[in-house]
């Protein structure tokens, strides 16, 4: 018992402080066992993902904890390099944080018939399984944009930004990348797809564009007409909105559309390693994926785009969607020297005008 | 019978097998080796090249030395999605500019300029291998050699080791199979003909001593001559047989009836003095008989011993004393001298002794029954090249023209007498037997002469 208390105490210590959100969902029946998981995604995403699988699993009470990318990581990467126990399963939309984790052993490896239905791109090493489809999208705002305007690709932004640069000034937004981390993967990707992207970035450094921290910001202000296009929201959440009524459209760039597949992992060390297992399966199960589809992140592996968002071709073998693939690649997206390279490229982009 | 050997096919098969298990496990050892090698050269370049592709993007910018990761360098470590990858890059005064700071660096490599290096070692618990790179930085800010190093787990190289491992395997299991069906079906083929022999001599007739007809390959050539060298004799020794025993019957029945002949008469004589007669004759033919079969016997002795004893050295002079000694009784009955001439020294032949003392003293009592009225002279001569025993008698001696059938079985000189037509027979096959010649001859003195003349063997003199 007072081991247990070192221990806890301990943990308080050398874990950095966590601002994660909590969330408990007590087990619906008598409890059996826990399942805690630490991550990064939104609750009214994750919500209806863990009381579907509670049905399931009516012993099991879950603990959800909501953290940004950054500080899940270094929470993560300390927890592994002192074998210490923080949850039974984590994910997070960095993908490259995730990958690095499990390239340096933290995380364990799992197969099942649920994790071979991952896509190729979405596992790595039976250890880290990309469970969501999740694009890369460009939000506007319906009521303040004329159809006309609204561009369908990234050469159609930079013309759009330059030929209405009055208009638009000060009205675009994206991420900050030197604050997101799903800003910075998708702008590492970016970068890698196509010269547009410069050309964009010095479009959206022209028109003095607002740059975010999250996805949630952005959408509050294109819903309230702050901002009127965003580029690279999560097409995700921004369809939550758009079914929840917000007055806003959604275009999968047809030049290419960047999908992001939310990873998770068993961490090597956990104190319930079977139920994050368990819920690992039920992400990754075709009933996992229908929910998925209709309450989580709308969009799913292998179907049409959702009704209401203008795509070009539902079409997975077209090209244009690239979903971002687990792997070593990602090691290079958290190089230092990558990153303060990139950083610096985008900075002077932005402010060379 | 001693143990069963196991059969030819067997021992041929088993020491093939032997023989090509051993092979196997030295190619799948070789196998494992250069598979082992070659995925370790396949998976090198690709580390070595990941590498250099790193190295490439060192340069110098603001005063510091930095780098451009580029993803291709990962994407190419990352073909098989399997593998973890590590890498450092480290600035010439030792720093770690980028990458896994823990990642070790070996002291010779930190020297500068050395050429590429891989080897294995473990990081974070996973054994891996390690390629290290040289770079040289030559910029006023910093001038020296950098170096990169890129690690990678070893499952995909393992994987491929051990699928070609496998692969040579199965080629080599394959090709033993073949080998192995191959030897079983030649060597039912090579050894067909020895069944041809088998069931050639199983389905013959027991009093089939013909030659085996088989067209036999070389090597047993010698086998199926053997075989017919064998039936050849059997059959020699068969037919002598019959004849021996035909002629027996014959012998023995002629006397046997006669006997039965002299018999009746005699149960019917009722005078004494006829009677008497008879009996006599009665008596005379049963000696008669008794003789016979006695030379019967000894006849078939010689001719068995001919054909189953080896030869051993023996004394000649020793030899004849005996049978002078057997044939003495006969010579008791009436005044006959015998003259020994003979040294006192040993004269040694090869032969077997108690077929040459039958033989002798057949003619020692040939002498005695039929020739001999005062005398008979023995004597040995030891000669350069053979050795000769001489037995004279002063009787009448054989007529010269009978001298060429004397020696048949069952010839008699004359149809009376107690002879049973046997005695040279006997003694002329003995000498045949050694080698030796039986001869005739006339001497001084009208001494009538059988010579045997034996062949003198080396060292038997001395």
């Amino acid at each position: 018992m007072r081991h247990a208390l070192l221990a806890f105490v301990f943990v308080l210590l050398s874990v950095p402080a966590v601002a994660g959100i909590r969330y408990e969902f007590k087990a619906t029946g008598a409890e059996t066992s826990r399942l805690t998981i630490e991550a990064v995604g939104d609750i009214e995403a994750i919500e209806p993902l863990i009381r579907d699988f509670q049905v399931l699993e009516p012993g099991l009470s879950i603990t959800y904890v909501d953290n940004l990318t950054n500080d899940l990581f270094e929470m993560l990467q300390a927890a592994c390099a002192k074998d210490m126990i923080v949850a039974d399963l984590v994910f997070s939309s960095a993908v490259d944080h995730m990958v690095k984790l499990a390239n340096d052993g933290c995380a364990q490896p799992y197969a099942s018939p649920e994790t071979v239905r991952a896509p190729p791109f979405a596992n790595w090493h039976d250890e880290v399984f990309g469970f969501s489809f999740e694009p890369a999208v460009i939000v506007y705002n319906r009521n303040l944009v004329p159809p006309a305007d609204v561009p369908r690709s990234r050469d159609q932004m930079v013309d759009l930004l330059r030929n209405k640069a009055a208009a638009y000034d000060k009205r675009v937004g994206t991420y900050d990348i030197a604050r997101s981390g799903i800003g910075y993967l998708f702008g590492f990707f970016d970068a890698q797809q196509s010269s547009a992207f410069g050309r964009m970035m010095e479009g959206f450094g022209r028109a003095h564009a607002g740059l975010y921290c999250c996805t949630g910001e952005l959408l509050r202000d294109i819903e309230s007409g702050k901002i009127l296009i965003g580029y690279n929201l999560l097409g995700s959440y921004a369809y939550g909105r758009f079914k929840a009524g917000a007055p806003i459209g959604i275009v999968l760039p047809r030049d290419y559309t960047l999908v992001l597949s939310r990873a998770a992992f068993v961490p090597a060390h956990a104190a319930n390693p079977q139920a994050g297992k368990k819920f690992l399966d039920y992400l990754l199960s075709l009933r996992g994926q229908k929910m998925a589809a209709e309450k989580s992140f709308f969009f799913a592996y292998g179907q049409a785009a959702p009704e209401g968002v203008d795509a070009a071709e539902p079409d997975l073998q077209s090209g244009i969607y690239r979903p971002i693939p687990l792997g070593p690649a990602l090691l290079a997206v958290t190089d230092r020297h990558k990153k303060a390279r990139l950083l610096k490229e985008w900075n002077q982009s932005f402010q060379a005008q | 019978m001693a143990g069963k050997t196991p059969s030819l096919f067997w021992r041929l098969t088993t020491a093939i097998s032997l023989g090509l298990l051993l092979g196997a496990g030295i190619l799948a050892y070789a196998a494992y080796n250069y598979a082992h090698t070659a995925a370790d050269d396949a998976y090198d370049r690709l580390l070595l090249g990941a590498a250099s592709q790193i190295g490439e993007t060192i340069r110098v910018e603001d005063q510091a030395i930095t780098t451009d990761i580029p993803v291709s360098a990962f994407e190419t470590l990352s073909v098989s999605r399997q593998e973890r990858v590590y890498y450092r890059v480290v600035g010439p005064d030792g720093a770690s500019l980028t990458g896994y700071d823990d990642l070790q660096v070996p002291h010779n490599l930190l020297r500068a300029g050395s050429s590429p290096k891989v080897w294995d070692g473990t990081f974070k618990g996973y054994p891996v291998r390690i390629a290290a790179v040289s770079h040289y930085v030559s910029d006023p800010a910093a001038t020296g050699w950098a170096t990169i190093l890129v690690a990678q787990t070893r499952d995909a190289r393992n994987a491929l080791a051990r699928e070609l491992t496998l692969r040579a395997m199965a080629l080599v299991g394959i090709m033993s199979v073949i080998a192995l069906v191959g030897v079983v079906l030649a060597t039912r083929y090579a050894l067909r003909p020895l069944h041809r022999i088998e069931q050639a001599l199983g389905s013959r007739d027991p009093n089939d001593l013909t030659p085996l007809d088989i067209r036999a390959p070389v090597e047993i050539e010698g086998l199926t001559q053997s075989i017919n060298h064998f039936m050849e004799r059997l059959s020699g020794r068969m037919d002598s047989l019959q004849s021996m025993i035909a002629d027996a019957a014959h012998q023995i029945r002629t006397p046997i009836t006669a006997l039965t002949a002299q018999v009746e008469l005699l149960k019917r004589e009722t005078v004494p003095a006829k009677r008497k007669h008879h009996l006599t004759r009665v008596v005379a033919r049963t000696a008669q008989i008794g003789r016979l079969v006695s030379q019967l016997l000894s006849h078939a002795m010689v001719s068995h011993r001919a054909q189953s004893i080896t030869a051993s050295p023996i004394d000649l002079v020793e030899l004849v004393h005996q049978a002078v000694a057997d044939a003495i009784p006969a010579a008791m009955d009436r005044d006959i001298s015998v003259e020994m001439n003979v040294g006192p020294a040993p004269v040694f032949i090869e032969g077997d002794p108690i077929s040459l003392r039958e033989a002798i003293r057949n003619i020692i009592e040939n002498a005695v029954h039929h020739g001999a009225k005062t005398k008979i002279t023995i004597a040995i001569e030891a000669r350069e090249s053979h050795v000769v025993l001489v037995i004279g008698d002063d009787g009448p001696g054989i007529p010269i023209q009978q001298w060429p059938d004397v020696t048949r079985r069952f010839f008699r000189a004359s149809t009376e007498g107690v002879g049973s037509g046997l005695g040279l027979a006997i003694t002329a096959d003995v000498a045949k037997n050694h080698g030796a010649q039986l001869e005739f001859a006339h001497g001084e003195n009208d001494m009538f002469l059988v010579c045997m003349i034996f062949p003198r063997t080396n060292g038997a003199s001395s």
